[in-house]
Formats: C-alpha cells, sequence, structure tokens
C-alpha cells in the first residue's frame, strides 16, 4: 500500500504556484469560480498530514466546547 | 471529537478499518472541518469482536436508530454517539463498495502515532461523487483542485 507523505518543496512550490495562479479552464480555476479559498489550501498544503489532522481535533473539540455551552444556555 | 483517541484505539486493537470521509479529506489537504469519525470496516465475525470490544468503553449508543435494530453483520451505515465524539461506521460506501473495495483504493497515513489506513485522493472523490449530497459535491471542488496542484 502507497504512503500519503508530505509534499516535498518542489512539489510544495509547484502546487503553490497552480492554487495561486490557476490555469484558465482548470479544477483549480473552477474552485475558486465557486468561492473556495485557495490561500485556505496552500496553507494545509504547507502542513503534514499528521498536523492537519492534529489542526482538526484542536479545532474540532473547541467547537464542542462552544457546542456544550450553547446548550447549556438553552 | 477525539479523532486522535478513536484512532489509536481501533488500530491498538487491530481492528480492520479504513477512515474515509471527512478525516481522510484533511489527510490529503482539506480545509472542510468534521466532528465525525467516518471508517469502513470489515464485517469478518474477528473484525467485528475486535471492532465492539475496543468501542465498548466509551459507551457507543445509536444516533437517530431505526426500529428493527440491525446488527453491525446486516446493517451498512451505523452512526454511533460515544464519550469520545462521534463514530460513524460504514460496513460498505456507496460508488466503492465493500471494506475490500474501499481498502484497494486507500494508502497508509502517519497521524496519531500510528500508521492508518485511509482514502486516497481518487478513491476519496469518488465516494464523495456517489454521495452526491450537496455538502459531497462542494466537498469534490476542492478535493479535485488539490489533486490537480499535487499532480506531478
Amino acid at each position: 500500500m502507497e504512503t500519503l507523505h508530505p509534499l516535498t518543496p518542489e512539489q510544495l512550490a509547484r502546487a503553490e504556484d497552480r492554487l495561486l495562479h490557476p490555469v484558465r479552464g482548470s479544477q483549480i480555476e473552477s474552485a475558486s469560480n465557486q468561492g473556495i479559498d485557495l490561500t485556505l489550501l496552500v496553507e494545509q498544503l504547507r502542513l503534514t498530514p499528521a498536523e492537519r489532522a492534529k489542526t482538526l481535533e484542536l479545532a474540532s473539540t473547541a467547537l464542542e466546547q462552544v457546542r456544550g455551552i450553547a446548550d447549556r444556555r438553552s | 471529537m477525539q479523532f486522535e483517541k478513536a484512532v489509536q484505539t481501533l488500530f491498538d486493537a487491530e481492528v480492520e478499518f479504513v477512515v474515509i470521509g471527512g478525516l481522510s479529506a484533511t489527510f490529503h489537504g482539506s480545509t472542510r472541518g468534521t466532528y465525525v469519525l467516518d471508517i469502513c470496516y470489515s464485517r469478518t465475525s474477528a473484525n467485528l469482536r475486535r471492532l465492539t470490544a475496543a468501542l465498548a468503553p466509551f459507551h457507543p449508543r445509536p444516533r437517530g436508530f431505526p426500529a428493527g435494530l440491525p446488527t453491525l453483520r446486516n446493517g451498512p451505515i451505523f452512526k454511533l454517539q460515544t464519550d469520545i465524539g462521534e463514530i460513524d461506521l460504514l460496513a460498505e460506501v456507496k460508488g466503492l463498495g465493500t471494506f475490500d473495495d474501499v481498502k484497494k483504493h486507500s494508502i497508509v497515513v502517519e497521524a496519531f502515532d500510528r500508521k492508518i489506513a485511509t482514502f486516497d485522493l481518487p478513491g476519496l472523490i469518488r465516494a464523495k461523487r456517489a454521495a452526491g449530497r450537496e455538502k459531497d459535491l462542494s466537498d469534490v471542488a476542492e478535493l479535485e483542485s488539490l489533486r490537480e496542484a499535487s499532480e506531478p
């Protein structure tokens, strides 16, 4: 089974260029037109997959705390 | 959702599973948040025993459970609330098939101090397209961008 590795500096540079300067007719341009913030994708790609998961866990925990506070107040 | 705790628990219990859904998308670079752990699991008897034993300490209980009480062996999807968050168990993934089919579209990712199986990007996109909900189709646009950006 293949492994999902963090992007190498070269891969990251290429991905950033593609995301920040979308080619006309590309999927990236289409996503941009749909309102997807491509700069956020660049920030995510700078992280390792493990860091992305950790960030998600922190955000999810924070969200659940807010939901808990809201539930207690209602 | 305590993703780390849940994933480590399942891995350490030797449950055969593949991480799918929002966490898989996050591994690949998606910015969409989720607070549900989605996994596809093998329905072999031994795996069902490991899965139920692993989750038991977290007091899993069904969310919106239908009448008739299907079991892990014959029900395709279980949406659970547990002490460590919401966990969705899927024996089959729309557009891909059973655990064995899903495994063919998976890769290994190192996260939460474990090496776990998760969807590869084409498999994830295929599953999202097949799911067909508005949210999934919106996710596809982002995932297609990530695929295009990461191509050689």
